[in-house]
C-alpha cells in the first residue's frame, strides 16, 4: 500500500515536474546573468505550438522538440533586445512577452486545434535497471526520454555554473556587471546567451507538454506553469540542483493534491502546493539553510557602460 | 455536417411543422434582409470542449439557412458580457444573441432590458423575460448509457470520474453515470476527483493518473479537453468522448461517449425567429430542455459510431438481470434504453426511484421520476460514488 | 557588439514632459504599424481596425464609460503597487489581495450583522483590511525572515483563488443559484450604484482617484512616505538613519494590499453583486496593474492616466475582436506589441542620441 503510494507518486512527479524543471533551469541561467524573464508562459506556449505543428506536419516528434527549442529561443531574444540592448524594464518586458507569446501561439495554432498527434516520443523502459527494486520502477520503468534529458541536464548546468570559467563569467555578470566589463567580459553577449538558454529551455518545456505529456495543442494548455517556474527559480535559490528538487517537490504536491482527495477537501488540497512552498521557505529560513538565498545582485538592472 | 440521419430528420420535421404553422397563420412577409445572430462564448472556439460544441452548432445553422448571418465573440467572461452584447447590437446589428454560459446570465438579463427589440437566448440559464429565452441540452441520459457499458467492462470494479466544477449539472452527470454502473454491476464503485476548473489539461492528466493508481480501469469525465481519454488509453483503460467526437484522439480507448448536436436547437430557434414565431415579446416561457428524444444529444465515440466496435463483442457476452427485461446482454440493454429515451414517448429515465443517496436519504420514491427542477438543483451523491463531494447535503 | 554603434547615447538628467509624450507617441505609432501586419493578414484594413479601436474606447459616452469601468480596478491596484514598488517590494500579489478584498466585502454583504446603511462603508473597510491582511503575510515573511517577496506574493495569489473556490463551493454556496458555485446575490443595500446607462460604479472610481492623490501626498510629503522612499532607494542608509525596515515593510504592504482589496470590493459590489469563481471575478486585473504601475513610472497620479490608457486598450481591443470578428488573441498580441514599443522606447526619453559614426 505504502509502496504503491511512493512509487506511484514519485513516478508521476517526474512526468509533471519535467516541464517545470526545464523551465526553471533556463530561468536560473537567465537570472544568474542579471535578466529576469517573466515571459516564460509565453515562450512555453510558443514552444508548445511550434513543437506540435512540426511534429504534426512532419511526423517527427524529435524535430518538433528541436523546433520548440528554437522558437522559444527566438522569442526570448525579443526580451533580450528590449531589456538588454534597449535597457527597458525587465518586469514589463517579460509580461509583454507573455501576452505576445500567448496571443501569437493562439493565432498560429488555430489550424492545429482538435488534431490528434500520431507520432509522439514514446516512453521507454531501461532493461536491467528497471528491475532494481523501487528505484527501477520509479525511474526506469515506462518513463520518457525527455525526462532523462532534463534530469541529466541538471548536474551539467550546475557544474558549468559553479565549476567552469563560463559559470564564473555568468555569475560575475549577474553580480557586478561593471566589474565584469572591466575585466574584458562582454556583458551584453553573456546576457543575451543566458536569456537565449532560458528561452530554449522554456520552449522545450512547452514542447514536452504538447508532444509528450498530453499530445495535443490547445490555447492556454500551459495552464500557468510559467508562473510556477518563476516561483521555483527563486525557491531554488538560483541553483540548478535545488531547482530539480523544487520542481519535483512541486510535481509531487500537485499529484498528491488529487491522490489525497478522498480524505481532504479538494478545495484545501488545491491550496496545498502553494501553501507548502511558503512553509518550506519559512522552514529553510528558520533553519538557516537559506544562507545563499540571495538573488543575483544585478538582477533586473540593465547594464549601462560607464555607470554604476 | 451531421452524419446522423436522425438529427437531420428531426430538425426537418420541426421545420416542416413550423412551416405549416406559419402557413396557417399566413403572416409571413417576404424578407430579403438577412437575420443576424451573434454568439457569445465563454471559452476559445479551439478548446475542443464546451465552446467548440456550440460553434459546431453555429456552423450547422449557418450552412442550413441561406438567410442567416452569424458572428461570434470568444473568451467573454462575466464582466464583459454586457458590453459585448451592446457592440453586437450597435455595431453589428444583431437581431438574435445567444449567450452560452451560465456565468453570462446577469449580463444577458441586464443587456436585454437595454435592448428590448433584440431577442436573447441564454444557454443553461434559469431566468427569462419577454425577450430572453433559455435553452440547454442535457447529457445525463448518455452518461447513464456510458455507465452501463463501463460497469460491464470494468475488471477492477473501480471506475474513475474526473470532474470539473461541483455544480448541479456535473453532479447530475456523475450520478447518472453511477446509476448506469450500478444497474449492471452492483459491486463496482465510481471514484470522483475534482479539478475545480473547466479546463486544465495537466490537472486532468494528474487526476486521471491518481485514479489509475488506485486501480480504476475506466473513466468518465467533465473537462474541456480529451486529456482524460488520452491518458486512459496510454494506460490500457477506456474512456468516453465528451461533447465532441474524440475518437480520433484515442482509437482504442474511446468506448463510446456523449455528443452534442446543438445545431438542432439553434436551427429550431432561429427558424422560429426568422418567421416571426418568436418575437422580442413572447419569450417569457420559452425554455428548451432538449435531450435524446429531440436529437440534441447523441450517443457515440464519434458520429455514426455509437459504440467502438472493439468493445461490442464483450458487451454482447455480458448478461444481466433487469426488471421487466429479464436476462439481457449489456449491449442489448444499452440499445433498449437508448431506444426508450429516444422515442417520442419516453419510457425510461435514469432518475426513476427508488433512488437513495450515499448518506442513505431516499431521494426519489419508488416509481417517481425526477422533475426538471430536481435534476437542475441536484446536490446529492449516488450510493456507489466514492470520494469528495463539495456541498453534499446531509439530509 | 561592444557599443560600436554609429551613434552616441548620453544620459539626460530629467526627461522633459514633452519629450516623454513625443517619444511615447512615436512608440505607439510603431506598435500600430507592426500590428497592422497582423490585421492585414486577417484581411482587415488596418486603418479600419484603428478607427474601430478608437471608437470602441472613446467613440461616445458609453464607449468612454466602458474604458473607465475597466480602468477602475487597475487604478486602485496600480496605486497600491506604486507604494510597494517605491519601497522596492516586488508585490506580484495584487490579484490575490484584490480577491481577498472581494471576499471580505462578501462577508460583510451577506454574513455580517451590519445594518443596511453601514453595509457599503463596511464593505470598503473590511475589503481594505482583507487585502491588507493578504499583503502583510509576505511583508512579515520578507522583513522578519528574509523570504523572497516575489514568490510569496505569487503563491498567495493561488491560495486566494482556491480559498474563494472553496468558499463558493462549500460554506458560502448560494441557496438560490441553482447549484452553481456562487454565493447568493448581495442585498440591494450592498450594491454600488452606477452612473445611469453605464456600468461605472462611480463610488469606487472616486475612491480610486482620491487614493491616487492621497498616496501622492503620503509618499512625497509625509515622514513615513519619506522613509519608504529612503528604504526603497537604499535600505542601509535608511537603517543607519534609524528607520525600521520591518515597520516600513508592513506599512507598505498593508497599503498596497489594502488598495488592491478596495479594487476587489468595487468588482463584487459594483459589477457582480456576488462572490463567484475568481476567473470570472477578476480578469487578471492584479497582473495588469503591475504594468499600469510601471508605465506610470511609480507616480501615483500618473496611475490615473495609465490605468485609463490600459482600460482603453482593453475596451478597444474587445471592440476589434467583437466588431471585426477577429480571434480574441488579437487583443493579447496588440497589448504585447504596445508594451514592447512603449518600454523599448523609454531609452530615448532618458537619453540624448547624437549621431557620431566614429564612436569606438
Amino acid at each position: 500500500m505504502i509502496e504503491s503510494w511512493i512509487i506511484g507518486t514519485l513516478s508521476r512527479t517526474l512526468a509533471y515536474g519535467t516541464p517545470l524543471l526545464l523551465g526553471t533551469l533556463g530561468e536560473i541561467y537567465s537570472e544568474r546573468s542579471g535578466v529576469l524573464n517573466l515571459g516564460i508562459e509565453g515562450m512555453m506556449s510558443i514552444g508548445a505550438v511550434s513543437a506540435f505543428a512540426t511534429a504534426f506536419l512532419t511526423g517527427n516528434p524529435w524535430l518538433g522538440m528541436l523546433v520548440a527549442g528554437l522558437a522559444g529561443g527566438f522569442a526570448s531574444l525579443l526580451h533580450g533586445l528590449v531589456s538588454i540592448t534597449l535597457r527597458a524594464n525587465q518586469v514589463v518586458s517579460g509580461l509583454a512577452l507573455t501576452m505576445l507569446g500567448l496571443g501569437l501561439s493562439g493565432l498560429f495554432g488555430k489550424g492545429f486545434e482538435g488534431k490528434p498527434l500520431q507520432s509522439t516520443i514514446p516512453n521507454i523502459s531501461i532493461p536491467i535497471l528497471q528491475d532494481i527494486p523501487y528505484l527501477g520502477e520509479i525511474l526506469f520503468n515506462n518513463q520518457n526520454p525527455v525526462i532523462y534529458f532534463a534530469i541529466v541536464l541538471t548536474p551539467i548546468l550546475s557544474f558549468i555554473l559553479y565549476h567552469t570559467s563560463i559559470g564564473i563569467t555568468i555569475r560575475s555578470v549577474g553580480e557586478n556587471p561593471a566589474a565584469a566589463d572591466s575585466t574584458g567580459i562582454n556583458v551584453w553577449l553573456v546576457r543575451y546567451l543566458c536569456v537565449l538558454t532560458g528561452g530554449v529551455l522554456s520552449g522545450l518545456a512547452g514542447g514536452y507538454l504538447s508532444i509528450v505529456y498530453r499530445p495535443a495543442w490547445t490555447q492556454g494548455m500551459t495552464a500557468g506553469m510559467g508562473w510556477l517556474i518563476i516561483a521555483l527559480t527563486i525557491f531554488s535559490s538560483w541553483s540548478p540542483v535545488r531547482g530539480l528538487l523544487g520542481a519535483f517537490f512541486f510535481g509531487a504536491l500537485i499529484h498528491l493534491s488529487f491522490r489525497l482527495q478522498p480524505w481532504v477537501s479538494p478545495g484545501l488540497l488545491k491550496m496545498m502546493p502553494y501553501g507548502s512552498a511558503i512553509i518550506a521557505l519559512v522552514i529553510l529560513s528558520l533553519g538557516k539553510l537559506n544562507r545563499k538565498a540571495g538573488a543575483p545582485n544585478a538582477l533586473q538592472q540593465p547594464y549601462i557602460r560607464g555607470e554604476k | 455536417m451531421f452524419k446522423n440521419k436522425y438529427v437531420l430528420t428531426t430538425s426537418m420535421v420541426f421545420i416542416i411543422l413550423s412551416l405549416i404553422l406559419v402557413g396557417f397563420s399566413s403572416t409571413v412577409v417576404a424578407q430579403d434582409k438577412k437575420l443576424k445572430a451573434g454568439f457569445i462564448y465563454v471559452g476559445p472556439v479551439g478548446d475542443y470542449g464546451y465552446t467548440k460544441s456550440h460553434d459546431v452548432g453555429r456552423e450547422y445553422v449557418e450552412e442550413m439557412f441561406p438567410w442567416l448571418e452569424t458572428f461570434i465573440a470568444e473568451n467573454v467572461q462575466a464582466p464583459d458580457v454586457e458590453s459585448t452584447i451592446d457592440q453586437f447590437v450597435n455595431n453589428r446589428d444583431a437581431d438574435v444573441i445567444f449567450t452560452t454560459s451560465f456565468s453570462h446570465m446577469q449580463g444577458t438579463i441586464s443587456a436585454a432590458e437595454d435592448h428590448p427589440d433584440t431577442l436573447f437566448f441564454h444557454c443553461s440559464g434559469v431566468q427569462r423575460r419577454k425577450n430572453v429565452g433559455t435553452y440547454f441540452s442535457g447529457l445525463y441520459q448518455l452518461y447513464y448509457l456510458n455507465g452501463l457499458m463501463a460497469g460491464a467492462l470494468t475488471e477492477s470494479d473501480k471506475l474513475g470520474y474526473v470532474a470539473a466544477i461541483p455544480n448541479s449539472e456535473v453532479k447530475r452527470h456523475i450520478n447518472s453515470f453511477a446509476i448506469g454502473v450500478k444497474e449492471v454491476n452492483p459491486d463496482a464503485t465510481v471514484h470522483v476527483r475534482w479539478l475545480n476548473t473547466w479546463f486544465d489539461p495537466p490537472a486532468a492528466k494528474e487526476a486521471t493518473q491518481s485514479l489509475l493508481e488506485i486501480g480504476a480501469d475506466g473513466f468518465a469525465f467533465t473537462e474541456d479537453s480529451p486529456t482524460v481519454l488520452q491518458t486512459a488509453q496510454e494506460n490500457g483503460a477506456f474512456s468516453f468522448s465528451h461533447y465532441n467526437p474524440m475518437y480520433r484522439f484515442a482509437k482504442e480507448g474511446t468506448l463510446s461517449g456523449q455528443l452534442t448536436n446543438r445545431g438542432v436547437i439553434y436551427a429550431d430557434i432561429l427558424y422560429k425567429v426568422y418567421y416571426g414565431i418568436y418575437t422580442s415579446n413572447n419569450l417569457k416561457n420559452v425554455d428548451y430542455w432538449w435531450l435524446l428524444k429531440e436529437g440534441a444529444v447523441e450517443l457515440g465515440a464519434k458520429r455514426g459510431m455509437k459504440i467502438n466496435p472493439d468493445y461490442i463483442d464483450e458487451l454482447k457476452s455480458k448478461t444481466v438481470e433487469v426488471p421487466y427485461l429479464g436476462k439481457i446482454s449489456v449491449y442489448d440493454l444499452v440499445m433498449k434504453r437508448l431506444k426508450q429515451m429516444k422515442s417520442d414517448r419516453v419510457t425510461f429515465d435514469p432518475f426513476i426511484g427508488p433512488i437513495k443517496d450515499r448518506e442513505g436519504v431516499l431521494r426519489l420514491k419508488d416509481g417517481e421520476w425526477a422533475t426538471h427542477d430536481e435534476l437542475w438543483t441536484m446536490e446529492w451523491a449516488y450510493e456507489n460514488i466514492k470520494g469528495p463531494w463539495p456541498g453534499e447535503p446531509k439530509e | 557588439m561592444r557599443d560600436k554603434l554609429p551613434f552616441e547615447i548620453k544620459k539626460r538628467q530629467n526627461p522633459s514632459g514633452l519629450g516623454v509624450i513625443t517619444v511615447s507617441f512615436f512608440a505607439l505609432l510603431g506598435a500600430f504599424l507592426v500590428a497592422s501586419i497582423v490585421f492585414w493578414a486577417y484581411g482587415v484594413n488596418p486603418i479600419q481596425a484603428y478607427i474601430v479601436l478608437f471608437s470602441g474606447a472613446f467613440g461616445g459616452i458609453y464607449e468612454i464609460s466602458e474604458t473607465v469601468r475597466r480602468a477602475i480596478p487597475l487604478m486602485l491596484a496600480g496605486v497600491g503597487l506604486v507604494v510597494a514598488f517605491r519601497a522596492k517590494f516586488w508585490n506580484i500579489g495584487a490579484e490575490g489581495q484584490l480577491l481577498l478584498g472581494a471576499t471580505a466585502a462578501t462577508w460583510v454583504a451577506l454574513f455580517s450583522p451590519f445594518p443596511d446603511f453601514l453595509l457599503i462603508p463596511g464593505m470598503f473597510f473590511f475589503g481594505f483590511l482583507g487585502g491588507a491582511l493578504w499583503g502583510l503575510v509576505p511583508a512579515i515573511l520578507k522583513s522578519k525572515l528574509g523570504i523572497n517577496d516575489v514568490i510569496t506574493t505569487l503563491m498567495m495569489n493561488y491560495i486566494a483563488i482556491n480559498l474563494i473556490l472553496f468558499l463558493v463551493q462549500g460554506p458560502w454556496k448560494g441557496k438560490h443559484q441553482w447549484g452553481f458555485p456562487y454565493t447568493d446575490k448581495f442585498p440591494e443595500s450592498a450594491q454600488l450604484g452606477t452612473i445611469a446607462g453605464t456600468n461605472v460604479h462611480w463610488i469606487t472610481l472616486i475612491v480610486g482617484i482620491i487614493s491616487a492623490v492621497l498616496i501622492y501626498f503620503f509618499i512625497n510629503k509625509t515622514t513615513p512616505g519619506f522613509e519608504i522612499r529612503v528604504l526603497g532607494s537604499s535600505p542601509s542608509a535608511g537603517r543607519f538613519a534609524g528607520m525600521s525596515y520591518v515597520k516600513t515593510s508592513l506599512l507598505v504592504m498593508a497599503i498596497s494590499g489594502g488598495l488592491a482589496g478596495l479594487a476587489g470590493v468595487g468588482e463584487v459590489a459594483g459589477i457582480h453583486h456576488m462572490l463567484r469563481n475568481p476567473s470570472e471575478l477578476s480578469l487578471g486585473y492584479g497582473y495588469t496593474a503591475i504594468i499600469v504601475a510601471w508605465l506610470a513610472r511609480e507616480n501615483p497620479i500618473a496611475v490615473i492616466m495609465t490605468s485609463l490608457f490600459f482600460g482603453a486598450i482593453l475596451a478597444g481591443g474587445d471592440t476589434i475582436k467583437i466588431s471585426l470578428g477577429l480571434p480574441f488573441q488579437i487583443t493579447d498580441v496588440f497589448s504585447g506589441l504596445i508594451l514592447f514599443f512603449l518600454i523599448g522606447s523609454e531609452i530615448l526619453m532618458g537619453y540624448k542620441i547624437r549621431w557620431s559614426p566614429n564612436n569606438d
